[in-house]
C-alpha cells in the first residue's frame, strides 16, 4: 500500500511539481527559526541560540518544495537581509507581537527592507507571532502599528500566528504556497 | 564516467589559460539560478579559485559579492559542489565583509552526518570567528578534536593552532581533548595534536618538558610526530640547559629509525647542535651518508643539504662522506650537484681544489643563476683558505663573468673577484689582467665603472702599469658617456700614482677634451689642469679619497647650503650627516605648517623626500635647526649653532605619547627640543612641556622653557628647555630626569571639538643624559696614517679597558664609533668576519675645531665574551684627551 502511494506521489509529483524560495526576516528573538522548525519538522523547541548569520532549509510540502532562507535579526546582520530577498517569492517578516518597545524599530526596519529597489513587487507576508501570549497584540492592531496600509505596489497580508502552539501555521502555509511558481524543468 | 571527466579537465585547462576576471565576476550568478545546476556552479568555483590562485586580486565589493552569492550553495546536497563551495568561501573570507554571515549555517554543518561538511565547515570557521563568537560553537569544536574521523579531527586541530592566536585563552582549555587525539590511530591527526598541545603549552617551559619525556616514553607512531618530536627535544635542549640526557638519547635514538623521514630529522638536529660530541656527529652524518646513496633525489638532496651547512661549522666532520659526494658531482639533478662540489670545496684540502673547480666548470651551463650564486660564494670562501690557489680562483670567477648571466650574477661575481683582490694581494695582477679583457666585451654599464675604478685604483702599483692604458683608452673610443667619464679618471689615477706615465696621460686627457660629453670634458679640463700646476696634493685628494659621507646626506646638505644663500662661510663637509636617513620624522618645518609630516607619515616621507619641494622641509642637518632655532626669540641670542644630536628617543613609540629629543650645542647653552607625537585621538593636550631635573644641579643653569600651546591628535610639535653652561668650567656632563607635564583635555565625539573643562597630568619619560660625543664634531682626513705619525707622542693619551659583553670586534667597533661620534678613517670600520683583532681610527674635532686622532686597537679576550680596548687619542690639548676618554668612563 506504502509502495502505491509513493508511486503515486512520483507520478503527481512529476506534472504537479512547484517550487518557491522564501525569506524569513525580523528583529531578533520574533521567531523565525523557531517558525522554521516548526514548518519543517512540526516540532517546537523551546530555545533556540540566537542565530549568527542564516540558515538554510528545505522543505518538501505535498507537491510544493520551499527553500527557506532564515536571516539572524542582530543589527549587524539587518543590511545583509536584502542580498537574500532579491528574487525570492515572498519575504516572511516576523514580528514579536507581544514586544512592544520592539514595534518602532520594527516598523523601521521593515520600511528600510522593502524600499530597497530590488526587492520593488516581491510579495510581503507579515507573521505577528507569539499570539499565545496573554499580552499580545491582534492582526488589526498589528496593521496600524506597522504602518501596513500605506505600503503600496506589491501584495501585502498579514495574520497572527503561534509557533509555539501553531496556530494559523496552515493558513500560512496556504497563503504561502499560493504564491509559488511552477518549476521550468 | 571517469573517462568523461579526464575530457571535462582538459577542456577546462584550456578554458582557464585566458580567463578573464571580469568574465568570470559575471558568471556568478550561476549561484542564484534555480534549481542549481551542479556543474556548472562547480566549474565557475574552480575558475574564482584558479584566478585567486593565479594572484588576480578582487575588490572588497567584488569578493563580498561572490561571497554572498556562494552562500546560496548552502542548499546544494551535492558533494562535490559543496567541498568547493567552501574552499571558495574559506579564500574569499579574508576580503569580503560580513563573513560572519555563514556562521550559523558553518556551525551546523560541523555536525552534519557526512564528514567531508564537517571538516571543511571547521576549516572556515577558524577563520572567521572571533573572541566574542567562538565560546559559542566552543563545544562543537571541542567534539571534532576527539572525533574518530582523522579528516574532522585534523581540521579541528589545526584549526585550533590557527584560532591560538585569535583567543588563546579559550583554545587552552581544550587540553584534555588534544591530548586525548595524541592517541589517535591517524598519523596526521597524532602530529597535528602534539603540535597543537606543544603550541598550548609553550610559554610554560616545565610543561613542556614534562609533555616530551613523556611522550618519548610512549613512543608514538606517527613519524610526523616523531619528527615533531625530535623538534621539541631540540629546542629544550638549547633553551633550558637541561642535565636530562633523555631528550638527546631520544634524538640518538631516532637515528636508527625505519622511517626515512624520522632518521633525517635526527640527523640533523645533531648536526646543528652547537655542543655536540665526536660520536654524537659520526652516527649522523653516517645516516646521512646512506641517504647520498639513496635512489630517492628528495632524500639525496636533503643530505647533501645539510653536509653542506655542517661544512661551514664542522669540515672534519663530513670528511667521510668525500667519496659519496663526488659521485654525486655527476647527479642528474643540478641542485644536488651543486651542493655537492661546493660541500667539496668546503671541506677540500689544497690538492684536489684545482680538479673540483674544473669539474664544477663543465657542468656551470647547466644550472640557474641562483645556483651559480652559490658556488661563487664557495670560490670566495675558498679563497680565504687556499690562497695559494688564487690563480684558478680567479680564471674560475673570470669565466662567470663572461658567461651569459643576470646582472645580479655578474655583480655577485665581480664582488667575489674584488674580496679575492683585497685578501690576496699577489691575485691582483692576474685579476686586472682578466678584467681587463672582460670590459671589452660588456654588457653591464654598471660593472665597466666598477671595474674601470678598480685598474685605475690598483693598476698603477703593478709591475708594469703600461700594459692597462690600451685597454682603458679603449673605453674612451668605444663606450658611452658614463664608461668614458671612468675611464677618464682612471687614466688621470695612472697619471697621479705612476709618475713615468705622466706625459702620455697629459697627451690621452688632452685628447678628451673634444668629447661631446659635458662630463668626460670637465674631469680631463679638471685634471689636467691640476697636472699642469703640479698641484699633486690636491688632485690626489680629488681622485683617490672617496666622498666620506652617503651621497644622499651629501646632496640634501649641498642643497640647503645653496638655500639658504648665505655664502660668507665655506661649505663643511663635516657638518654632513653620515647616517643613512631611517624612517625619522624630520621635525624642524617651513613656519607655515611646521609639522606636515607627523611621524607616521615619514615612511612615505622618506621613499619620495623631495616630494615637498622645499630642501629645507627635509633636513635633518645642523644647518635647518640653526636658521629655525634661532627664528625663536628666545634663542636668538645664542650664537652660532654648533652641533645638534641625533634623535633620542624618550619613550617607547607605541605609547600614548611619543617623545623624541635633540640636544642643539651653543657655545655657552645647550638648547633641548622635545618633538612630542599626542597618539590618542580623544585627548587634546595643553601647554605640553618637559620638566628636567638635572643630576648634577651645580653644573649648569636653567634658561627657559617653550611649552607647546596645544597638541592636537597625531601632529608632533616641539617644546624646548634652554640651559647655560660656563665652558671655561668644562662642559656638564650628567644626566636628566625628564617628566612631560600637559593639562588634558577629552575631545568631544559629537562636535570633534575639546571640551572646555580639564585636568593636569604627567607622563614620565625616560633619563637623557649630555655625553661628550655630544661637544664632538666630525672631521675628515685625507691621509689618516701620515698625519698619526706627525704629532708626537707627547700629545697622547692611552687608556686600556675592557667593553664586557661585547663578543664580536664588529659589534666592538660600532660602539666605539657611536659612543665617540667622530669619523672613521682608512676604511677601518671594516672588520674581516671573524677577525680576533682589529684597529679602528677615528678623526674628529672639538667644537673651537681642534682636531682630534684616535687609535682604538682592539682584541677579543680568551673567553670571547668581551673585548679588550686600547684607546690612543692625539690632540694638542691635554684637557682635550681626557675629555674625549672620558665618554668610555
Amino acid at each position: 500500500m506504502k509502495f502505491f502511494d509513493s508511486i503515486l506521489n512520483f507520478f503527481k509529483s512529476l506534472f504537479w511539481k512547484q517550487e518557491m524560495e522564501l525569506t524569513l526576516v525580523g528583529l531578533q528573538g520574533s521567531g523565525k527559526t523557531t517558525l522554521v522548525n516548526v514548518i519543517s519538522s512540526g516540532a517546537f523547541i523551546e530555545d533556540t541560540i540566537p542565530t549568527i548569520g542564516f540558515n538554510m532549509k528545505k522543505v518538501t510540502k505535498g507537491n510544493v518544495t520551499i527553500k527557506l532562507w532564515d536571516i539572524g535579526g542582530q543589527p549587524r546582520f539587518r543590511g545583509m537581509w536584502e542580498r537574500y530577498c532579491r528574487g525570492v517569492n515572498a519575504i516572511v517578516y516576523v514580528v514579536d507581537s507581544v514586544d512592544r518597545d520592539k514595534f518602532e524599530q520594527s516598523k523601521q526596519a521593515l520600511q528600510d527592507l522593502i524600499n530597497k529597489p530590488p526587492l520593488a513587487k516581491i510579495p510581503l507576508l507579515v507573521v505577528a507571532n507569539k499570539n499565545d501570549l496573554p499580552q499580545s497584540v491582534g492582526v488589526e492592531e498589528m496593521i496600524e502599528i506597522l504602518d501596513l496600509k500605506n505600503i503600496v505596489g506589491r501584495e501585502v497580508c498579514c495574520y497572527s500566528i503561534s509557533a509555539k502552539n501553531s496556530v494559523n501555521i496552515d493558513i500560512t502555509l496556504d497563503w504561502l504556497i499560493k504564491h509559488s511558481s511552477t518549476v521550468k524543468n | 564516467m571517469g573517462k568523461f571527466g579526464k575530457k571535462d579537465d582538459d577542456e577546462s585547462e584550456f578554458l582557464f589559460e585566458n580567463l578573464d576576471k571580469g568574465q568570470v565576476v559575471q558568471e556568478k550568478r550561476a549561484f542564484n539560478e534555480s534549481p542549481i545546476h551542479p556543474r556548472k556552479c562547480s566549474l565557475v568555483i574552480s575558475q574564482f579559485l584558479y584566478l585567486l590562485s593565479r594572484g588576480d586580486t578582487f575588490t572588497k565589493k567584488e569578493a563580498t559579492d561572490i561571497f554572498f552569492a556562494a552562500t546560496k550553495l548552502f542548499q546544494s546536497k551535492d558533494i562535490p559542489l559543496r567541498r568547493l563551495m567552501y574552499l571558495l568561501l574559506k579564500e574569499l573570507s579574508s576580503i569580503s565583509d560580513d563573513a560572519i554571515i555563514v556562521i550559523s549555517s558553518l556551525t551546523k554543518d560541523m555536525t552534519h552526518k557526512i564528514e567531508l561538511y564537517r571538516a571543511n565547515a571547521i576549516r572556515i570557521l577558524c577563520k572567521i570567528t572571533d573572541s566574542s563568537i567562538l565560546p559559542q560553537i566552543e563545544r562543537y569544536f571541542k567534539q571534532s578534536i576527539v572525533e574518530k574521523d582523522p579528516h574532522v579531527s585534523s581540521a579541528a586541530l589545526v584549526s585550533s593552532i590557527h584560532l591560538l592566536k585569535v583567543s588563546p585563552e579559550i583554545v587552552k582549555r581544550w587540553g584534555n581533548e588534544v591530548q586525548e587525539a595524541i592517541s589517535n590511530k591517524s598519523n596526521m591527526v597524532q602530529y597535528h595534536a602534539l603540535a597543537l598541545l606543544h603550541r598550548i603549552k609553550q610559554h610554560d617551559r616545565l610543561a613542556v618538558i614534562k609533555l616530551v619525556s613523556n611522550l618519548i616514553k610512549n613512543s608514538l607512531r606517527s613519524p610526523y610526530a616523531q619528527s615533531y618530536l625530535i623538534r621539541c627535544c631540540v629546542e629544550i635542549i638549547e633553551e633550558s640547559n637541561t642535565e636530562d640526557r633523555i631528550f638527546r638519547e631520544y634524538i640518538e635514538s631516532c637515528l636508527r629509525s625505519k622511517n626515512d623521514m624520522v632518521a633525517y630529522e635526527a640527523a640533523r638536529s645533531i648536526c646543528s647542535f652547537k655542543n655536540v660530541s665526536a660520536k654524537e656527529i659520526n652516527s649522523a652524518v653516517g645516516v646521512l651518508q646512506n641517504f647520498l646513496n639513496s635512489t630517492k633525489p628528495t632524500l639525496r638532496f636533503a643530505a647533501v643539504r645539510t653536509l653542506n651547512k655542517l661544512a661551514q661549522t664542522n669540515p672534519t666532520a663530513v670528511v667521510p662522506c668525500n667519496l659519496d659526494m663526488e659521485n654525486l658531482i655527476t647527479d642528474s639533478n643540478r641542485s644536488i650537484a651543486t651542493l655537492a662540489i661546493t660541500t667539496l670545496l668546503k671541506v677540500g684540502n689544497e690538492s684536489n681544489v684545482e680538479r673540483l673547480i674544473k669539474q664544477i666548470a663543465n657542468f656551470l651551463g647547466d644550472i640557474n643563476d641562483e645556483f651559480k650564486i652559490v658556488v661563487v660564494d664557495a670560490i670566495t670562501s675558498l679563497s680565504q683558505k687556499f690562497p695559494k690557489k688564487h690563480k684558478h680562483l680567479i680564471i674560475f670567477l673570470n669565466k662567470i663573468l663572461r658567461d651569459e648571466g643576470s646582472l645580479q650574477l655578474k655583480q655577485a661575481t665581480l664582488d667575489a673577484i674584488l674580496t679575492v683582490v683585497n685578501n690576496i694581494p699577489e691575485s691582483k695582477e692576474i685579476a686586472l689582467t682578466e678584467l681587463c679583457d672582460y670590459i671589452e666585451d660588456c654588457d653591464f654599464q654598471d660593472l665597466t665603472v666598477q671595474i674601470l675604478h678598480l685598474i685605475g685604483q690598483e693598476g698603477p702599483l703593478t709591475s708594469s702599469p703600461a700594459q692597462y692604458m690600451r685597454y682603458i683608452y679603449n673605453r674612451v673610443l668605444l663606450d658611452s658617456g658614463i664608461i668614458r667619464a671612468a675611464a677618464v679618471t682612471s687614466i688621470a689615477k695612472f697619471g697621479l700614482l705612476y709618475e713615468p706615465m705622466r706625459d702620455k696621460v697629459i697627451i690621452l686627457l688632452q685628447r678628451c677634451l673634444l668629447d661631446e660629453d659635458d662630463e668626460v670634458r670637465d674631469r680631463a679640463i679638471l685634471y689636467l689642469r691640476l697636472f699642469k700646476e703640479d698641484d699633486i696634493h690636491y688632485l690626489s685628494k680629488i681622485l683617490m679619497d672617496d666622498v666620506p659621507v652617503p651621497t644622499v646626506n651629501m646632496q640634501k646638505s649641498l642643497e640647503v647650503y645653496l638655500h639658504n644663500g648665505d655664502f660668507s662661510e665655506p661649505f663643511d663637509i663635516a657638518t654632513v650627516s653620515t647616517v643613512v636617513e631611517t624612517a625619522q620624522s624630520p621635525m624642524i618645518g617651513d613656519g607655515k605648517s611646521p609639522f606636515a609630516t607627523g611621524s607616521k607619515k615619514s615612511e612615505s616621507n622618506v621613499t619620495s623626500p623631495k616630494a615637498s619641494g622645499s630642501a629645507a622641509n627635509d633636513q635633518e642637518g645642523p644647518e635647518s635647526y640653526g636658521t629655525k632655532l634661532s627664528a625663536i626669540p628666545q634663542f636668538s641670542g645664542y650664537g652660532k649653532l654648533l652641533k645638534s644630536s641625533e634623535f633620542i628617543e624618550l619613550t617607547e613609540t607605541e605609547t600614548e605619547y611619543v617623545v623624541n629629543c635633540v640636544k642643539h650645542v651653543f657655545k655657552e647653552h645647550i638648547v633641548f627640543q622635545f618633538n612630542v607625537t599626542n597618539t590618542l585621538n580623544e585627548q587634546q593636550l595643553d601647554n605640553v612641556s618637559v620638566k628636567m631635573v638635572p643630576s648634577d644641579p651645580k653644573l649648569l643653569k636653567y634658561e627657559c622653557s617653550i611649552p607647546i600651546d596645544a597638541l592636537p591628535y597625531g601632529e608632533p610639535q616641539p617644546c624646548y628647555v634652554a640651559i647655560r653652561y660656563n665652558p671655561a668650567n668644562g662642559y656638564p656632563l650628567c644626566s636628566f630626569s625628564n617628566t612631560l607635564k600637559f593639562k588634558v583635555r577629552e575631545i568631544d565625539p559629537s562636535t570633534n571639538q575639546p571640551e572646555e573643562q580639564g585636568y593636569d597630568d604627567q607622563y614620565s619619560l625616560e633619563r637623557m643624559e649630555i655625553v661628550p660625543k655630544d661637544f664632538l664634531n666630525r672631521a675628515y682626513v685625507g691621509n689618516f696614517v701620515e698625519e698619526w705619525k706627525a704629532i708626537s707622542e707627547d700629545n697622547q693619551l692611552v687608556q686600556t679597558f675592557s667593553l664586557v659583553g661585547v663578543k664580536t670586534i664588529d659589534e666592538a667597533v660600532k660602539q666605539i664609533v657611536k659612543t665617540l661620534g667622530m669619523a672613521t678613517a682608512e676604511k677601518s670600520e671594516v672588520v674581516q668576519p671573524k677577525a680576533m683583532k682589529h684597529i679602528l681610527y677615528l678623526s674628529g674635532k672639538s667644537l673651537s675645531n681642534q682636531l682630534i686622532y684616535v687609535r682604538a686597537r682592539m682584541k677579543l679576550d680568551q673567553s670571547q665574551t668581551n673585548t679588550d680596548v686600547e684607546l690612543t687619542i692625539k690632540s694638542d690639548s691635554e684637557e682635550l684627551n681626557e675629555f674625549v676618554i672620558s665618554a668610555f668612563n
